[in-house]
């Protein structure tokens, strides 16, 4: 075999480990049931936000921190502590991703991503 | 029910638009039947090839008419149609006409599909003896394209989705609505309007840059796909790479527009977020770019041939395996900007998935047909390492189109896998090493010579860019500090690669510009990973910590804080600056927030260096928008982001209340703040006037003497009075300074300590504005900058001098 038949063998070898031992190592999509069964381990959550309860965020205290509550897919619901400030129009999100931990009682998010409503399918969307 | 006549709508422009969109696929399909008969080259041949041409023509007038129809609709603002509504109003400028034509699914599709034509009417008569095989390939992907465009049912399957079809009071989420039982609805409609955020210039270049980039990997592949089918295998490099130059120029100027667009107008905090739509474009230019250096090889050594045809193959495959990521609506949670579903993803997948199977099949079959070199590549020579760096960018493009497809291998495995921890780290980690690599072959293997080089010469001749590089890394690292060997190996790898070229241009080409096309652009990509690396790796949030002690060290919740609260009027230091925020303005949808930066001269005088107004965009149909405001200087750029602000305006019935009192204890000379003054305790006052209050002798009574010094050096003075009536009932009598909007209160007295509690409330008016921002310094992204217009511009050289010749 030619040398560069070899080195193209090896490297294209190297990098579907690199992918795997990636892939291996994800993070997932769960609940919160399974993320606070497992505290420390990140997941991500879906969800919707609990508009009942109260948010808080006092940028005066700290900047970097808003608390709120959301319930994950299977409806169970907990506290969020968000280390970033309350992202712009929060409160039209229809569904959220959170990106953390579970620590003790509440889920900590480094990260979050929000789906604000573009679609109703009920045939009267406002124009 | 009785049919309503509407009145004032314009079915007629829908039902020419739709009768274009008929015949742009009707004859594409033709076309693509005659030029196949054509490219038999039997005594019917030149019959079929003018059909086929002719056919290709009316193919082409008919996206041209297809194109001003719809803009007709939106310059005339028919709010009848769902796809006019969706994304033009009345009230917008004309200049972003051209905006709202491509920022829908069917428009980009337009879009891509007439530069297909563009470059196809080129390709007709400018290819010669390939016209025929050719044609056949490019005409037969329009059909698909102008398929997307359709938009009629057989059956219950839609197929395409055409914006002259979908009336607005016909749409499934509006049909219900009241308002379409008017027939005059019309005179009441306004258009939803093109989303703020992409009302600039950058969405009116961008796109059309973009699919132009796109469109050239059409092509090439056309070439590779009529070789192999044709056995022509040796001959179509030539034509091809042209083509594959311009192209690989133009969609990275596509690429980094897109990312020049998001470090500017968008709050990415960057020029790249590894963001999936922006991997989807990013992947096809890697392979494009590995193909046509082996194209180069095959052209002047005449070996290589599989990895050609495949890396020609794969780049078109990848680019309808990004359309088929960003429009399938399949990245719906993983990306801020991929478009919604319109329900087309079996007709994209049946796109992508056939264009792959023919490439494969073809290939596999003529395996053994395609010549094979007969000696080895000899280690010294170009064409070897040409081949490695194909080989390193391939694997680039695999990994990251890799990363990319979570939600794909998601949805086929039934996982639901996320990629862990930070995205961006997950990406470099790879592709730093990659780029290291890159850079280094890009630097030494100008320096070797196709078949055979002398090892000593071309050691002698990397001699002096060697030297030059490493005192560069040298200094430039100390300068940095840098530290992480990554860095500083690929800080030396891409400044060789810079030097080596700037080298090879005046040494070897003897600074000839027509021939420099090549240096030129590679010179420009070494600065590009140079920016890139300087930047990416010396950015310093300097709104994240104004203490000057090192948080992190507190523990991981405090390595996020990269947000600082702002009242306004205050001045905050951060980084070399002295930074304040000094008020909003509003002027009509925007919000500007001006924050001033200011710096120390020589006298120790602070003095204003400029000011940056990021802003908020209001907009209650489509959420409400920040955009950060750069300021630009040589060496660095200074980013300001507004990441909280309160929107509303505050009520005004309240501001006169007091909020929550806050408690201080503090012994005689002891100072606390409030937001505009700080208080001191002067003394006790054991003296108090009982009378005054109504007290007896028996009653005790004690002053607080306190002062109160605001902003503008004016005193006040204040005196709660702390109250122990008949030695039982203890209570406070209150002292206000109405001019500061403070109330006083003497709590207690704590004996043991020589203390006491004071609480302060304040009025809500006292409540300052703020603002809560986040600053990054990005030093010497310029260079990137200055590369990327150098790579481009070396790529037109190439291209230029090829043609001419």
């Amino acid at each position: 075999m030619k040398p560069l038949s070899i080195i193209g063998v090896v490297a294209i070898a190297l990098s579907i480990g690199v992918i795997l031992s990636t892939f291996s190592d994800s993070s997932t999509y769960a609940d919160f049931n399974t993320a606070f069964a497992h505290p420390g381990n990140e997941f991500h959550v879906i969800g919707t936000l609990n508009r009942g309860k109260e948010q808080v965020y006092d940028p005066m205290s700290n900047a970097n921190e808003f608390i709120f509550f959301m319930n994950d897919t299977a409806g169970v619901e907990r506290k969020v502590i968000l280390s970033e400030p309350k992202p712009q129009d929060f409160e039209r999100s229809e569904k959220i991703v959170l990106i953390g931990k579970a620590k003790g009682e509440s889920f900590h998010a480094s990260k979050v991503l929000m789906k604000c409503p573009s679609k109703y399918n009920d045939g009267s969307q406002e124009i | 029910m009785e049919e309503i006549k509407y009145i004032g709508e314009h079915l007629w422009a829908g039902n020419v638009g739709n009768l274009f969109v008929i015949i742009a696929f009707s004859f594409a399909l033709l076309s693509t039947i005659a030029f196949f008969f054509g490219s038999r080259e039997n005594e019917q041949a030149t019959a079929w090839k003018k059909i086929g041409r002719t056919a290709f023509w009316v193919h082409a007038s008919a996206v041209i008419f297809i194109i001003l129809t719809l803009f007709y609709m939106l310059l005339n603002q028919m709010f009848e149609y769902h796809y006019v509504w969706q994304h033009s109003n009345a009230v917008m400028p004309v200049r972003y006409i051209f905006s709202c034509f491509w920022e829908g699914q069917e428009g980009s599709f337009l879009l891509w599909m007439f530069w297909h034509m563009v470059l196809g009417l080129v390709l007709m008569y400018t290819s010669k003896n390939w016209q025929a095989p050719v044609m056949t390939v490019l005409s037969s992907v329009q059909i698909f394209l102008a398929m997307m465009l359709l938009g009629i049912f057989i059956d219950d399957y839609k197929i395409g989705s055409s914006p002259f079809n979908i009336l607005l009071r016909e749409h499934l989420d509006f049909a219900n609505i009241p308002l379409f039982q008017n027939p005059n609805y019309l005179d009441m409609l306004d258009g939803r309007g093109l989303n703020p955020l992409l009302q600039n210039y950058w969405m009116t270049i961008h796109p059309p840059t973009l699919f132009l980039g796109f469109a050239t990997t059409l092509p090439p592949f056309c070439f590779a796909i009529a070789g192999l089918w044709k056995k022509r295998f040796n001959e179509w490099t030539k034509p091809a790479i042209p083509w594959a130059y311009f192209g690989v120029g133009i969609l990275g100027l596509g690429i980094l527009m897109g990312g020049a667009w998001a470090y500017e107008a968008l709050s990415f905090g960057g020029f790249w977020a590894w963001d999936p739509v922006e991997n989807a474009s990013l992947v096809p230019w890697i392979t494009f770019v590995a193909a046509a250096h082996v194209m180069m090889i095959h052209k002047n050594k005449g070996s290589s041939l599989v990895m050609a045809f495949f890396l020609t193959i794969i780049t078109f495959i990848f680019i309808l395996y990004s359309t088929f990521l960003t429009r399938s609506g399949i990245l719906g949670d993983t990306s801020v900007h991929a478009f919604t579903d319109l329900g087309m993803s079996g007709q994209l997948l049946i796109f992508l998935l056939g264009y792959l199977l023919l490439g494969i099949v073809l290939l596999i079959t003529r395996a053994r047909e395609i010549p094979k070199a007969k000696e080895e590549e000899a280690l010294w020579s170009r064409e070897f390492w040409m081949l490695i760096g194909a080989i390193v960018l391939f694997c680039s493009a695999i990994y990251i189109s890799a990363l990319t497809s979570y939600p794909v291998i998601n949805k086929i495995l039934g996982t639901s896998l996320a990629i862990k921890g930070d995205v961006i780290e997950e990406y470099h980690k790879i592709q730093i090493p990659i780029a290291i690599i890159v850079a280094l072959l890009m630097g030494f293997t100008v320096f070797l010579k196709y078949k055979k080089t002398d090892f000593s010469t071309f050691i002698k001749k990397l001699n002096i860019s060697l030297i030059i590089s490493l005192i560069f890394t040298a200094s430039t690292g100390y300068l940095l500090s840098l530290t992480n060997i990554f860095y500083l190996l690929l800080l030396f790898t891409s400044s060789f690669a810079v030097f080596a070229n700037i080298d090879y241009f005046f040494r070897i080409l003897k600074g000839k510009i027509p021939k420099a096309g090549m240096s030129i652009a590679h010179i420009g990509f070494g600065l590009m990973l140079l920016g890139a690396l300087i930047s990416m790796s010396k950015q310093e949030v300097i709104s994240s910590n104004t203490s000057g002690i090192d948080v992190t060290q507190l523990g991981e919740q405090y390595e996020n804080h990269k947000n600082i609260l702002m009242l306004k009027d205050d001045t905050l230091k951060m980084g070399d600056y002295s930074v304040s925020y000094k008020g909003k303005e509003r002027e009509g949808i925007n919000v500007y927030y001006e924050v001033e930066y200011m710096k120390k001269d020589e006298a120790g005088k602070i003095k204003t260096e400029f000011s940056l107004f990021p802003r908020l965009q209001l907009n209650p149909k489509m959420g409400n928008v920040a955009e950060p405001d750069t300021r630009h200087f040589l060496h660095k750029d200074i980013y300001t982001h507004v990441t909280y602000a309160e929107i509303e305006e505050r009520e005004t019935e309240k501001q006169n209340e007091y909020s929550e009192p806050k408690t201080f204890t503090l012994a005689v000379g002891d100072s606390m703040f409030s937001s505009n003054s700080i208080i001191v305790l002067e003394s006790f006052n054991r003296a108090v006037n009982i009378e005054e209050f109504g007290l007896n002798d028996s009653d005790i009574a004690v002053g607080a003497q306190l002062s109160l010094i605001d902003k503008t050096g004016e005193t006040y003075d204040a005196q709660p009075i702390f109250v122990l009536k008949n030695k039982a009932q203890a209570y406070t009598i209150i002292d206000e300074v109405e001019e500061l909007g403070l109330r006083f209160s003497f709590e207690k007295i704590n004996p043991e300590e020589n203390t006491i509690d004071i609480s302060v409330a304040e009025k809500n008016s006292n409540k300052r504005e703020f603002i809560v921002m986040k600053a990054i310094i990005f030093p010497g992204i310029n260079i990137l900058w200055c590369g990327c217009i150098l790579m481009v511009l070396g790529t037109v050289i190439a291209v230029w001098n090829r043609i001419k010749r």
